[in-house]
């Protein structure tokens, strides 16, 4: 094919052997470092919560202590907790996702700016104030339940839905439009160009908005417990009101914790889920 | 009077080396007109594309040219007007039934970046519901006629390959249906000048192969030139200042516009018209990698030649040897210097010239589509040929003012 073909000599098989030491050499590397990045942060974890264990086992717990830090509380609380943070992560993608592909439509794209202001808004406002207007609102409303888990995670799907259709919206976008014009020239529908093209491409971008807002969620659920939605919150206010510092610092570790390990393993699905060869 | 006689050269032109071909592309008073803008962007744009050539679509930014040609495939809806297709209307037909029967390159290729090279060719076929087995095939295929040799490329991502290389897969998953119509918006216009040339030259021989009708579009006059088979000169609202071969717009510009855009150096351009192929190469002294090197000695010694080119047991050229290279006693392949200036036979003389110029020997070695040796061109060759066509041009210009019968005949 081409027009300058040329005899490989001798140089060039050296070349090519010092090409696939390199390539040996930087897979060793890469190795290394995946295990590094694979494992270093479960086990930096686990060493904090063994950590924590055994300072709290060598503290001497008073009854209100003991009461509170018990295994079973402690869990149960941790499981609330999650709970939490799944159900508002699921239903903020139910809503922020097909919203932000919606928006991002060429008809509807009109509506975008009003769309990322809506979203905006709903993050501008403290996590705590948004709670309590929703706390106030649904008192109004009898058909409603003002305390437990419904409005908490109704409040913690306002308050990330944000991240999650901003980064939707950002990763449609960033599509190469030259990517898209020679889909569409090649006779893919829209819809076959947006789930073949666009949205494996947007991937990336999305779960990063999920990464966050999950990691909000996790956070901002440390409040659910004022309105009675339970959760690790709870130890670590009565650690705080009760001035036991074991209390409230087992509580604000295993929050820690939490919002670390869903972080590590959002990053996971992050990697898994990206198309290779972006 | 005058007029008669333009006329009648013009039909002399196209005529002589187009078959009176059937149209396959029937543009009708194509208009595009977008919202809040004065001047429409296509203007009433007439034009019959014929069936199997290229058709380029050349002039200066913002005439048109790219909306014109996306009008074809409806990427961009036309505003009125009608689009012909092999005698059918396919102006308000399933826009994506009509691009698939039609290639689409552009400028930026457009790869799809997170599926594999042989994916991406795939994608027509997939559309159209091609089973694996034929699909696969055909992949493979396509990937062999675009120089990508499949077991290296078929798994790659676009991302591990050149500009040049995924230039080559976007003409591989163009044409992975078998449209009958290409169209190309600039298709070359992102990629390195040699990579270029060397695209350019094999895309021509392909077409040679495939015939398909092609439209093309470039900024660039020299790329229409050499390849064209007629040219569209457009003017701003795509208004089309002359619709004629090469041959004709270099040596008979319409108007002002057309001459002012040819610009100067119309002889040097008429090089890119003539193709390495067209000239007789000379006869170099030439011996096989594995011949004897006495026989080798005898043979350059008996000749007049200052060198000798060593060719391997494809006949492909590689190294230049001397008398002093065939007496020493090292292999003939790590003496001498390395064979360069390598052209195909559908270079243009363009091309040779530069690569003789480049070349320390001074002259271009001519090999056919496998790189075997044909023989050599040097510059009086081109010289001759650049004498040749000005003394046809001068010989044109005289018949298309006598009009006289007999000097018509001696074109």
């Amino acid at each position: 094919m081409s027009t300058t073909l040329t005899p490989p000599d001798a140089q060039d098989a050296a070349r090519r052997q010092v090409a696939r030491d390199e390539d040996a050499a930087s897979a060793r590397r890469d190795r290394r470092a995946n295990v590094v990045r694979y494992l270093g942060m479960p086990i930096f974890l686990l060493v904090v919560l063994v950590g924590l264990y055994l300072w709290v086992s060598g503290q001497e717990l008073d009854s209100i202590e003991a009461r509170t830090l018990t295994m079973d509380n402690l869990l149960g609380q941790t499981r609330q907790h999650i709970t939490l943070t799944v159900y508002s992560t699921f239903f903020v993608l139910l809503l922020a996702v097909p919203l932000g592909i919606l928006a991002t439509r060429p008809k509807l794209r009109k509506y975008a700016p009003a769309v990322i202001g809506l979203g905006n808004a709903g993050q501008a406002i403290p996590s705590l104030g948004l709670l309590a207007l929703l706390f106030y609102i649904f008192r109004t409303q009898p058909a409603l339940p003002s305390t437990g888990t419904f409005p908490v995670v109704v409040s913690l799907v306002g308050y990330s839905f944000l991240p999650i259709l901003r980064n939707t919206m950002v990763g449609l976008d960033q599509v190469d439009r030259f990517v898209l014009e020679a889909g569409r020239g090649m006779g893919m529908s829209n819809r076959k160009v947006l789930r073949s093209i666009e949205l494996p491409l947007a991937v990336p971008v999305v779960l990063a908005g999920v990464r966050t807002a999950l990691v909000l969620n996790v956070g901002t659920a440390a409040l659910a417990f004022l309105f009675g939605g339970g959760g690790l919150g709870q130890t670590i206010f009565s650690g705080f009101q009760l001035r036991r510092t074991p209390v409230l610092l087992t509580g604000a570790i295993l929050v820690a914790v939490l919002a670390l390990l869903v972080d590590y393993l959002a990053g996971l699905i992050e990697e898994k889920l990206t198309p290779k060869g972006l | 009077m005058s007029d008669v006689t333009n006329a009648e050269t013009q039909a002399a032109t196209l005529g002589e080396d187009t078959a009176p071909g059937e149209t396959m592309i029937e543009l009708q008073e194509l208009t595009k007109r977008y919202p809040g803008q004065e001047t429409p962007a296509v203007d009433r744009l007439t034009l019959e594309i014929p069936k199997g050539e290229i058709v380029v679509f050349v002039g200066p930014s913002g005439c048109g040219k790219t909306t014109s040609l996306k009008m074809i495939n409806r990427i961009i809806e036309p505003t009125s007007g009608h689009i012909i297709m092999d005698g059918e209307d396919v102006t308000t037909i399933d826009p994506n039934q009509l691009r698939r029967r039609i290639g689409y390159v552009i400028q930026q290729i457009g790869l799809f970046p997170h599926i594999r090279v042989g994916d991406n060719v795939a994608t027509v076929p997939n559309l159209l519901g091609w089973d694996k087995d034929r699909t696969r095939a055909r992949v493979d295929e396509l990937l062999d006629v675009v120089g990508l040799p499949p077991d290296q490329y078929r798994e790659r991502f676009p991302k591990e390959l050149s500009g040049g290389q995924r230039q080559r897969v976007g003409v591989a998953r163009a044409l992975a249906a078998d449209p009958p119509v290409l169209l190309m918006d600039e298709p070359f216009g992102a990629i390195d000048p040699i990579t270029r040339t060397r695209l350019q030259n094999e895309f021509l021989r392909l077409q040679e192969e495939l015939q398909k009708t092609i439209c093309f579009v470039t900024h660039d006059i020299d790329e229409a030139v050499k390849m064209g088979d007629r040219i569209a000169i457009l003017q701003e609202g795509s208004r089309v200042a002359q619709f004629a071969t090469p041959e004709e717009i270099l040596t008979n510009p319409a108007n002002e516009f057309v001459e002012d855009f040819v610009g100067t150096g119309a002889t040097l351009k008429r090089l890119k018209l003539t193709r390495v192929r067209e000239v007789e190469p000379t006869e170099a002294l030439t011996g096989i990698v594995d011949e004897d090197r006495d026989v080798l000695r005898r043979r350059f010694e008996d000749s007049e030649w200052t060198a000798m080119l060593l060719l391997d047991e494809q006949r492909r050229p590689i190294r230049w040897l001397r008398g002093t290279d065939l007496r020493s006693s090292r292999p003939v392949t790590e003496v001498g210097v390395r064979a360069r200036a390598i052209v195909e036979p559908q270079a243009t003389l363009s091309d040779a010239l530069e690569e003789m110029l480049l070349g320390a020997a001074g002259v271009a070695i001519v090999v056919d589509k496998r790189g075997a040796y044909q023989g050599l061109l040097d510059v009086d060759d081109i010289i001759t040929a650049i004498q040749t066509m000005k003394d046809a041009q001068a010989e044109f210009y005289r018949a298309a003012k006598l009009v006289d019968p007999e000097a018509e005949g001696a074109v």
